[in-house]
């Protein structure tokens, strides 16, 4: 049974290494989809379900991290319009 | 009582984003108006905590009017402990600091998540 320790702390995990993305869209995706994924789950009671969702999630961060490294080889010359401050 | 220091408080704040423009009044305290490195206060300043609360405002989504005191817990404003998460990781990229995981389950009010901030950007080299 996984507590809720554990499971913050995948959270945590994953929003930060979401986080290292250089590329905008994939960036925010990686944040929007972590939190929405935890917080359908926020409610399950199932033991077996959580410990699905939480396997599910490490896959998740070990596919992020192995991503992030990739783009990380070829960061965008430029940047996204979404990240400019508003003039 | 706010009293508006006579130099005027250029804000370079440890703290990054030199292209912000926050107004601060000096609520009496005596504020170098240089640069801002080592700041040796013992709370933490009211514009941290400002910031922090214009945050966590945001995060959760509340009315501008909303009463929000430094000593406001992010659970009574209706924060869960996924909504605690985020308002950490806002703070992290607002503040361009880095929280501890032990840190981070100790934060419950808005007056320790600025403590911690200003406590992290002291501590940080100031590029």
């Amino acid at each position: 049974m996984v507590d809720k320790g554990p499971v913050i702390s995948l959270c945590r995990s994953l929003l930060r290494a979401g986080h290292q993305y250089p590329d905008y869209n994939i960036r925010e995706y990686a944040k929007r989809r972590t939190l929405e994924g935890f917080r359908m789950n926020k409610n399950l009671t199932d033991h077996s379900k959580v410990e699905e969702a939480y396997a599910e999630g490490k896959k998740q961060l070990e596919v992020v991290e192995r991503v992030v490294k990739v783009y990380l080889a070829y960061p965008p010359r430029t940047k996204n319009i979404m990240e400019l401050k508003l003039q | 009582m706010a009293s508006l220091s006579a130099t005027s408080l250029s804000f370079k704040a440890p703290s990054i984003q030199s292209t912000r423009i926050s107004q601060s009044i000096s609520f009496g305290r005596f504020q170098s108006s240089k640069s801002l490195r080592l700041q040796i206060s013992c709370a933490a300043k009211p514009e941290t905590v400002q910031k922090v609360s214009d945050i966590v405002k945001e995060q959760l989504a509340l009315s501008a009017d909303t009463a929000l005191t430094a000593e406001s817990k992010f659970s009574a404003l209706g924060a869960d402990s996924l909504d605690t998460v985020e308002i950490v990781m806002a703070l992290e990229e607002k503040f361009n600091i880095s929280v501890e995981e032990a840190d981070a389950q100790n934060i419950t009010t808005i007056q320790e998540a600025a403590d911690l901030i200003e406590d992290l950007v002291q501590k940080k080299p100031a590029a």
